[in-house]
Protein backbone atom coordinates (compact mmCIF):
# COMPACT_ATOMS: atom_id res chain seq x y z
CA UNK A 1 0.00 0.00 0.00
CA UNK A 2 3.23 2.49 -0.19
CA UNK A 3 2.55 5.51 -2.43
CA UNK A 4 6.01 6.34 -1.70
CA UNK A 5 6.92 3.57 -4.21
CA UNK A 6 5.15 5.12 -6.95
CA UNK A 7 6.63 8.27 -8.39
CA UNK A 8 5.33 10.92 -9.40
CA UNK A 9 6.94 11.01 -12.89
CA UNK A 10 5.26 7.07 -13.17
CA UNK A 11 2.05 9.24 -12.51
CA UNK A 12 2.44 12.24 -14.57
CA UNK A 13 2.97 9.75 -17.68
CA UNK A 14 -0.03 7.80 -17.29
CA UNK A 15 -1.92 10.93 -16.78
CA UNK A 16 -2.73 12.02 -20.30
CA UNK A 17 -4.21 8.78 -20.81
CA UNK A 18 -6.22 8.64 -17.57
CA UNK A 19 -7.35 12.11 -17.76
CA UNK A 20 -8.82 11.54 -21.93
CA UNK A 21 -10.44 8.11 -20.15
CA UNK A 22 -11.92 9.60 -17.09
CA UNK A 23 -13.16 12.85 -19.61
CA UNK A 24 -14.92 9.97 -22.17
CA UNK A 25 -16.12 8.54 -19.45
CA UNK A 26 -18.15 11.73 -17.38
CA UNK A 27 -18.37 13.26 -20.89
CA UNK A 28 -16.32 16.41 -20.48
CA UNK A 29 -13.31 18.23 -22.21
CA UNK A 30 -10.31 16.76 -21.33
CA UNK A 31 -8.34 19.50 -20.24
CA UNK A 32 -11.02 20.11 -17.46
CA UNK A 33 -9.44 16.79 -16.18
CA UNK A 34 -6.68 18.02 -13.62
CA UNK A 35 -4.67 14.99 -11.57
CA UNK A 36 -6.27 16.71 -8.61
CA UNK A 37 -9.97 16.61 -9.56
CA UNK A 38 -12.31 14.75 -7.42
CA UNK A 39 -14.32 12.99 -9.89
CA UNK A 40 -17.72 13.06 -7.99
CA UNK A 41 -17.25 16.84 -6.62
CA UNK A 42 -14.73 18.48 -9.21
CA UNK A 43 -16.41 16.43 -12.83
CA UNK A 44 -19.80 15.58 -11.81
CA UNK A 45 -19.38 11.49 -11.95
CA UNK A 46 -21.75 9.41 -10.65
CA UNK A 47 -21.42 5.75 -9.68
CA UNK A 48 -21.86 4.12 -13.00
CA UNK A 49 -19.28 6.40 -14.33
CA UNK A 50 -16.97 4.56 -12.16
CA UNK A 51 -17.74 1.26 -13.37
CA UNK A 52 -17.20 2.99 -17.29
CA UNK A 53 -13.90 4.13 -15.77
CA UNK A 54 -12.84 1.10 -14.27
CA UNK A 55 -13.87 -0.97 -17.48
CA UNK A 56 -12.16 1.33 -19.91
CA UNK A 57 -9.09 2.06 -17.64
CA UNK A 58 -9.09 -1.91 -17.90
CA UNK A 59 -8.90 -2.25 -21.48
CA UNK A 60 -6.62 0.36 -22.17
CA UNK A 61 -3.54 -0.87 -19.63
CA UNK A 62 -4.58 -4.72 -19.90
CA UNK A 63 -5.12 -4.87 -16.19
CA UNK A 64 -7.67 -6.68 -14.02
CA UNK A 65 -9.46 -4.25 -11.66
CA UNK A 66 -11.43 -6.14 -9.32
CA UNK A 67 -15.00 -4.57 -8.13
CA UNK A 68 -13.94 -2.83 -4.76
CA UNK A 69 -9.79 -2.86 -5.52
CA UNK A 70 -9.27 0.60 -4.17
CA UNK A 71 -10.77 0.40 -0.43
CA UNK A 72 -9.53 -3.26 -0.41
CA UNK A 73 -5.82 -2.13 -0.73
CA UNK A 74 -6.70 0.70 1.38
CA UNK A 75 -7.80 -0.99 4.32
CA UNK A 76 -4.73 -3.31 3.88
CA UNK A 77 -4.17 -5.84 6.58
CA UNK A 78 -6.57 -4.39 8.78
CA UNK A 79 -9.68 -6.59 8.98
CA UNK A 80 -13.14 -5.78 7.87
CA UNK A 81 -14.22 -5.49 11.82
CA UNK A 82 -11.08 -3.13 12.38
CA UNK A 83 -11.84 -0.79 9.32
CA UNK A 84 -15.52 0.23 9.60
CA UNK A 85 -18.34 -0.48 12.26
CA UNK A 86 -21.80 0.06 10.93
CA UNK A 87 -20.87 1.59 7.60
CA UNK A 88 -18.77 4.06 9.01
CA UNK A 89 -15.09 4.62 8.77
CA UNK A 90 -13.27 3.47 12.05
CA UNK A 91 -10.39 6.20 13.34
CA UNK A 92 -7.83 3.39 12.37
CA UNK A 93 -9.24 2.64 8.89
CA UNK A 94 -8.90 6.79 8.43
CA UNK A 95 -5.80 7.04 9.36
CA UNK A 96 -4.86 4.29 6.68
CA UNK A 97 -7.00 5.81 4.07
CA UNK A 98 -5.28 9.04 4.65
CA UNK A 99 -1.88 7.71 3.92
CA UNK A 100 -3.44 5.63 1.09
CA UNK A 101 -5.45 8.68 -0.24
CA UNK A 102 -1.86 11.04 -0.08
CA UNK A 103 -2.74 13.01 -2.97
CA UNK A 104 -6.33 13.67 -1.17
CA UNK A 105 -6.03 17.39 0.68
CA UNK A 106 -6.60 16.36 4.50
CA UNK A 107 -9.66 18.38 4.62
CA UNK A 108 -11.44 17.01 2.12
CA UNK A 109 -11.28 13.56 4.93
CA UNK A 110 -14.97 14.86 6.52
CA UNK A 111 -16.27 12.71 9.65
CA UNK A 112 -17.45 10.75 10.47
CA UNK A 113 -16.19 8.99 7.50
CA UNK A 114 -18.91 6.42 5.69
CA UNK A 115 -17.62 3.61 3.89
CA UNK A 116 -20.44 4.56 0.57
CA UNK A 117 -18.27 8.26 0.96
CA UNK A 118 -15.33 6.74 0.21
CA UNK A 119 -15.37 7.24 -3.49
CA UNK A 120 -16.31 10.93 -3.31
CA UNK A 121 -12.62 11.53 -2.39
CA UNK A 122 -11.05 9.85 -5.05
CA UNK A 123 -9.29 12.03 -7.41
CA UNK A 124 -7.54 11.23 -10.90
CA UNK A 125 -4.32 10.39 -9.86
CA UNK A 126 -6.18 8.04 -7.21
CA UNK A 127 -6.98 6.00 -10.38
CA UNK A 128 -3.36 6.63 -12.02
CA UNK A 129 -2.09 4.93 -8.87
CA UNK A 130 -4.33 2.19 -8.74
CA UNK A 131 -3.25 1.47 -12.73
CA UNK A 132 0.41 1.39 -11.71
CA UNK A 133 -0.27 -0.92 -8.60
CA UNK A 134 -2.35 -3.02 -10.95
CA UNK A 135 0.81 -3.36 -13.28
CA UNK A 136 2.90 -4.06 -10.81
CA UNK A 137 0.78 -7.08 -9.30
CA UNK A 138 0.37 -7.97 -13.32
CA UNK A 139 4.08 -8.08 -13.94
CA UNK A 140 5.05 -9.49 -10.79
CA UNK A 141 2.60 -12.66 -11.53
CA UNK A 142 4.03 -12.89 -15.36
CA UNK A 143 7.48 -12.72 -14.18
CA UNK A 144 8.84 -16.70 -13.08
CA UNK A 145 10.33 -16.82 -9.85
CA UNK A 146 13.51 -18.47 -9.56
CA UNK A 147 13.81 -22.13 -8.12
CA UNK B 1 -46.13 2.39 -44.39
CA UNK B 2 -44.10 0.05 -44.88
CA UNK B 3 -44.97 -3.29 -42.68
CA UNK B 4 -41.63 -4.20 -40.35
CA UNK B 5 -39.93 -7.20 -41.52
CA UNK B 6 -37.43 -9.29 -38.59
CA UNK B 7 -34.35 -8.19 -41.32
CA UNK B 8 -34.98 -4.28 -41.42
CA UNK B 9 -35.26 -3.77 -37.64
CA UNK B 10 -31.67 -2.59 -37.10
CA UNK B 11 -30.59 -5.29 -35.92
CA UNK B 12 -28.55 -6.89 -38.82
CA UNK B 13 -24.65 -6.50 -37.81
CA UNK B 14 -25.01 -6.33 -33.99
CA UNK B 15 -24.54 -8.79 -31.42
CA UNK B 16 -26.36 -10.67 -29.28
CA UNK B 17 -25.86 -12.41 -26.41
CA UNK B 18 -28.58 -15.60 -25.49
CA UNK B 19 -28.02 -17.49 -22.27
CA UNK B 20 -29.73 -20.91 -22.19
CA UNK B 21 -30.08 -21.24 -26.03
CA UNK B 22 -29.99 -24.81 -26.67
CA UNK B 23 -33.90 -25.24 -26.19
CA UNK B 24 -37.23 -23.95 -25.86
CA UNK B 25 -37.73 -20.78 -25.85
CA UNK B 26 -33.46 -19.75 -25.57
CA UNK B 27 -33.76 -21.49 -29.05
CA UNK B 28 -36.22 -19.93 -30.96
CA UNK B 29 -34.71 -16.65 -29.60
CA UNK B 30 -31.36 -17.60 -31.27
CA UNK B 31 -32.77 -18.70 -33.94
CA UNK B 32 -34.87 -15.56 -34.68
CA UNK B 33 -32.43 -12.82 -33.66
CA UNK B 34 -29.98 -14.67 -35.80
CA UNK B 35 -32.63 -14.55 -38.42
CA UNK B 36 -32.77 -10.68 -37.69
CA UNK B 37 -29.49 -10.68 -39.08
CA UNK B 38 -27.56 -10.82 -35.82
CA UNK B 39 -24.67 -12.30 -34.32
CA UNK B 40 -25.58 -14.69 -31.51
CA UNK B 41 -23.83 -16.22 -29.06
CA UNK B 42 -25.89 -18.19 -26.38
CA UNK B 43 -24.80 -20.86 -23.56
CA UNK B 44 -26.12 -23.71 -22.87
CA UNK B 45 -26.52 -26.06 -19.55
CA UNK B 46 -25.32 -29.56 -20.44
CA UNK B 47 -27.32 -30.59 -24.20
CA UNK B 48 -24.30 -29.69 -26.28
CA UNK B 49 -26.31 -32.16 -29.15
CA UNK B 50 -28.94 -29.97 -28.99
CA UNK B 51 -26.53 -26.60 -28.97
CA UNK B 52 -24.43 -28.01 -31.76
CA UNK B 53 -28.09 -28.25 -33.85
CA UNK B 54 -28.94 -24.98 -33.11
CA UNK B 55 -25.34 -23.78 -34.33
CA UNK B 56 -25.72 -25.64 -37.36
CA UNK B 57 -28.67 -24.53 -38.32
CA UNK B 58 -27.83 -20.57 -38.50
CA UNK B 59 -26.32 -18.88 -41.02
CA UNK B 60 -22.88 -19.37 -41.93
CA UNK B 61 -20.54 -18.36 -38.59
CA UNK B 62 -23.66 -16.40 -37.32
CA UNK B 63 -24.32 -18.57 -34.38
CA UNK B 64 -21.69 -19.71 -32.11
CA UNK B 65 -22.23 -21.36 -28.15
CA UNK B 66 -20.53 -22.66 -25.23
CA UNK B 67 -21.32 -24.19 -22.27
CA UNK B 68 -21.40 -22.00 -19.33
CA UNK B 69 -23.09 -22.29 -15.70
CA UNK B 70 -24.55 -18.90 -15.47
CA UNK B 71 -24.63 -19.51 -11.81
CA UNK B 72 -21.04 -18.68 -11.44
CA UNK B 73 -20.04 -15.20 -12.03
CA UNK B 74 -16.21 -15.78 -13.41
CA UNK B 75 -17.58 -18.36 -15.94
CA UNK B 76 -20.31 -15.46 -16.82
CA UNK B 77 -17.47 -12.88 -17.61
CA UNK B 78 -15.08 -15.44 -19.52
CA UNK B 79 -17.61 -15.84 -21.74
CA UNK B 80 -18.79 -12.18 -22.40
CA UNK B 81 -14.68 -11.65 -22.98
CA UNK B 82 -14.48 -14.64 -25.44
CA UNK B 83 -17.60 -13.15 -27.43
CA UNK B 84 -16.37 -9.44 -27.52
CA UNK B 85 -12.58 -10.69 -28.32
CA UNK B 86 -14.37 -12.25 -31.42
CA UNK B 87 -17.46 -9.87 -31.96
CA UNK B 88 -15.60 -6.65 -30.45
CA UNK B 89 -19.43 -5.82 -29.18
CA UNK B 90 -22.77 -6.91 -27.47
CA UNK B 91 -25.66 -4.77 -28.57
CA UNK B 92 -28.28 -6.85 -26.97
CA UNK B 93 -28.14 -9.40 -23.69
CA UNK B 94 -31.49 -12.13 -23.23
CA UNK B 95 -30.98 -13.07 -20.10
CA UNK B 96 -33.23 -16.40 -20.57
CA UNK B 97 -31.93 -19.55 -18.38
CA UNK B 98 -33.68 -20.46 -16.43
CA UNK B 99 -35.15 -23.79 -14.48
CA UNK B 100 -38.04 -25.11 -13.03
CA UNK B 101 -38.11 -27.29 -9.51
CA UNK B 102 -42.17 -27.04 -9.11
CA UNK B 103 -43.60 -28.21 -5.55
CA UNK B 104 -45.96 -27.30 -2.75
CA UNK B 105 -44.29 -25.66 -0.42
CA UNK B 106 -44.02 -28.43 2.51
CA UNK B 107 -41.99 -30.56 -0.64
CA UNK B 108 -39.77 -27.94 -1.38
CA UNK B 109 -36.01 -29.22 -0.59
CA UNK B 110 -33.32 -26.68 0.41
CA UNK B 111 -32.06 -27.87 -3.01
CA UNK B 112 -35.36 -26.92 -5.07
CA UNK B 113 -34.88 -23.02 -3.58
CA UNK B 114 -31.22 -22.66 -4.10
CA UNK B 115 -30.94 -24.05 -7.90
CA UNK B 116 -33.58 -21.73 -8.76
CA UNK B 117 -33.30 -18.59 -6.91
CA UNK B 118 -29.40 -19.08 -8.25
CA UNK B 119 -29.73 -20.06 -11.99
CA UNK B 120 -32.98 -17.79 -12.76
CA UNK B 121 -31.72 -14.69 -10.75
CA UNK B 122 -28.37 -14.90 -9.74
CA UNK B 123 -27.73 -16.19 -13.36
CA UNK B 124 -29.37 -13.09 -14.63
CA UNK B 125 -27.09 -10.43 -12.34
CA UNK B 126 -23.78 -12.43 -13.35
CA UNK B 127 -24.24 -12.36 -17.26
CA UNK B 128 -25.64 -8.71 -16.91
CA UNK B 129 -23.11 -7.35 -14.72
CA UNK B 130 -20.25 -9.02 -16.99
CA UNK B 131 -22.45 -7.32 -20.39
CA UNK B 132 -23.35 -3.99 -18.99
CA UNK B 133 -19.70 -2.31 -18.61
CA UNK B 134 -18.99 -2.99 -22.37
CA UNK B 135 -22.80 -1.17 -22.94
CA UNK B 136 -22.15 1.56 -20.79
CA UNK B 137 -19.26 2.51 -22.45
CA UNK B 138 -20.59 2.05 -25.58
CA UNK B 139 -23.42 3.84 -24.68
CA UNK B 140 -26.22 1.79 -26.01
CA UNK B 141 -27.47 -1.63 -25.43
CA UNK B 142 -30.56 -3.61 -24.80
CA UNK B 143 -31.01 -5.75 -21.70
CA UNK B 144 -33.74 -8.20 -21.90
CA UNK B 145 -34.71 -10.56 -19.46
CA UNK B 146 -37.36 -13.72 -20.05
CA UNK B 147 -39.38 -13.54 -16.63
CA UNK B 148 -43.06 -15.44 -16.34
CA UNK B 149 -46.57 -14.80 -16.11
CA UNK B 150 -45.71 -16.54 -12.55
CA UNK B 151 -43.67 -13.41 -11.18
CA UNK B 152 -47.10 -11.38 -11.05
CA UNK B 153 -49.99 -14.54 -10.68
CA UNK B 154 -50.05 -16.70 -8.62
CA UNK B 155 -49.77 -20.72 -8.84
CA UNK B 156 -49.79 -23.72 -7.18
CA UNK B 157 -46.09 -25.33 -6.56
CA UNK B 158 -44.60 -22.27 -8.04
CA UNK B 159 -43.54 -20.47 -5.07
CA UNK B 160 -39.57 -20.91 -5.68
CA UNK B 161 -40.27 -20.16 -9.46
CA UNK B 162 -42.48 -17.66 -8.88
CA UNK B 163 -40.36 -15.62 -6.29
CA UNK B 164 -37.50 -16.06 -8.62
CA UNK B 165 -39.46 -14.41 -11.69
CA UNK B 166 -41.10 -11.89 -9.63
CA UNK B 167 -37.55 -11.19 -8.75
CA UNK B 168 -36.27 -10.62 -12.41
CA UNK B 169 -39.42 -8.61 -13.19
CA UNK B 170 -38.30 -6.11 -10.40
CA UNK B 171 -34.51 -6.48 -11.41
CA UNK B 172 -35.94 -4.91 -14.65
CA UNK B 173 -37.42 -2.11 -13.22
CA UNK B 174 -34.25 -0.98 -11.50
CA UNK B 175 -31.97 -1.73 -13.79
CA UNK B 176 -33.56 0.31 -16.51
CA UNK B 177 -33.81 3.25 -13.70
CA UNK B 178 -29.73 3.01 -13.24
CA UNK B 179 -29.03 2.70 -17.51
CA UNK B 180 -31.53 4.76 -18.75
CA UNK B 181 -29.19 7.82 -18.49
CA UNK B 182 -26.53 5.63 -20.77
CA UNK B 183 -28.77 5.38 -23.14
CA UNK B 184 -29.49 1.73 -22.80
CA UNK B 185 -32.89 -0.05 -22.20
CA UNK B 186 -33.61 -2.55 -20.11
CA UNK B 187 -37.41 -4.68 -20.44
CA UNK B 188 -38.58 -8.12 -19.53
CA UNK B 189 -41.21 -10.77 -21.71
CA UNK B 190 -43.17 -12.79 -19.30
CA UNK B 191 -44.49 -15.81 -20.99
CA UNK B 192 -47.14 -17.64 -20.02
CA UNK B 193 -47.51 -21.22 -20.90
CA UNK B 194 -45.08 -22.45 -24.10
CA UNK B 195 -45.21 -25.40 -25.48
CA UNK B 196 -41.56 -26.37 -24.35
CA UNK B 197 -39.82 -29.06 -22.22
CA UNK B 198 -39.87 -26.66 -18.95
CA UNK B 199 -43.66 -26.42 -19.44
CA UNK B 200 -44.55 -30.33 -20.16
CA UNK B 201 -45.40 -31.53 -16.70
CA UNK B 202 -48.08 -28.21 -16.09
CA UNK B 203 -49.10 -28.51 -19.47
CA UNK B 204 -49.51 -32.49 -19.15
CA UNK B 205 -51.24 -32.55 -15.37
CA UNK B 206 -54.78 -31.31 -16.57
CA UNK B 207 -54.26 -29.37 -19.85
CA UNK B 208 -57.98 -28.98 -19.88
CA UNK B 209 -58.06 -26.91 -16.82
CA UNK B 210 -55.08 -25.09 -17.34
CA UNK B 211 -56.09 -23.88 -21.09
CA UNK B 212 -58.96 -22.88 -19.51
CA UNK B 213 -57.08 -20.25 -17.84
CA UNK B 214 -56.00 -18.83 -20.76
CA UNK B 215 -58.28 -16.33 -22.37
CA UNK B 216 -57.06 -17.94 -25.88
CA UNK B 217 -57.84 -21.20 -24.80
CA UNK B 218 -54.23 -22.24 -26.01
CA UNK B 219 -50.58 -22.78 -24.77
CA UNK B 220 -48.12 -20.60 -26.61
CA UNK B 221 -45.41 -21.27 -28.86
CA UNK B 222 -41.99 -20.67 -28.48
CA UNK B 223 -41.72 -18.34 -31.65
CA UNK B 224 -44.21 -16.14 -30.13
CA UNK B 225 -42.13 -15.09 -27.41
CA UNK B 226 -39.10 -14.98 -29.73
CA UNK B 227 -41.09 -12.57 -31.77
CA UNK B 228 -41.82 -10.01 -28.46
CA UNK B 229 -38.39 -10.42 -27.70
CA UNK B 230 -36.89 -9.47 -31.16
CA UNK B 231 -39.41 -5.91 -31.32
CA UNK B 232 -37.83 -5.25 -27.67
CA UNK B 233 -34.51 -5.24 -29.38
CA UNK B 234 -35.52 -3.58 -32.37
CA UNK B 235 -35.33 -0.11 -33.26
CA UNK B 236 -38.79 -0.03 -32.84
CA UNK B 237 -38.81 -0.22 -29.45
CA UNK B 238 -36.24 2.09 -28.67
CA UNK B 239 -38.39 4.44 -26.65
CA UNK B 240 -39.46 1.42 -24.28
CA UNK B 241 -38.13 0.84 -21.10
CA UNK B 242 -38.68 -0.63 -17.58
CA UNK B 243 -41.60 -2.76 -19.70
CA UNK B 244 -42.71 -6.00 -19.05
CA UNK B 245 -44.63 -7.42 -22.29
CA UNK B 246 -46.36 -9.81 -21.15
CA UNK B 247 -47.31 -12.98 -24.10
CA UNK B 248 -49.58 -15.13 -22.44
CA UNK B 249 -52.74 -15.50 -24.77
CA UNK B 250 -54.11 -13.33 -21.94
CA UNK B 251 -53.47 -15.62 -18.78
CA UNK B 252 -52.88 -12.88 -16.63
CA UNK B 253 -56.63 -11.41 -16.96
CA UNK B 254 -58.25 -14.58 -15.65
Amino acid sequence: MNDINISKNEILALFPKVAETVADAVGCETEKVKLESSLIEDLGAESIDFVDIVFRLQRLFKVKIPHGKIVEQARGSLSEAEFEKAGVVSEAGVTRLRTFLSEVPPERFKLPLKVADIPRLFTVETFCKLVIRQQRATAATATPQAA
Amino acid sequence: MKAPTLTDAGLAGRVALVTGGSRGIGRAIVETLAAAGMTVAFTYRENSAAASEVVAAGPPSAIFADAVDVRDSQSCAAFVEKVVERTERIDLLVNNAGVIRDNTLGLLQDDDLKVVLDTNVAGAFNMTRAVVPYMISARQGKVITITSVSGEKGGRGQTNYAASKGALNSFTCSLAVELAPRGITVNAVAPGVIETELSRAVREQAPEQVQSRILLRRFGQPEEVAYAVWFLASKYADYITGEILHVDGGFKME
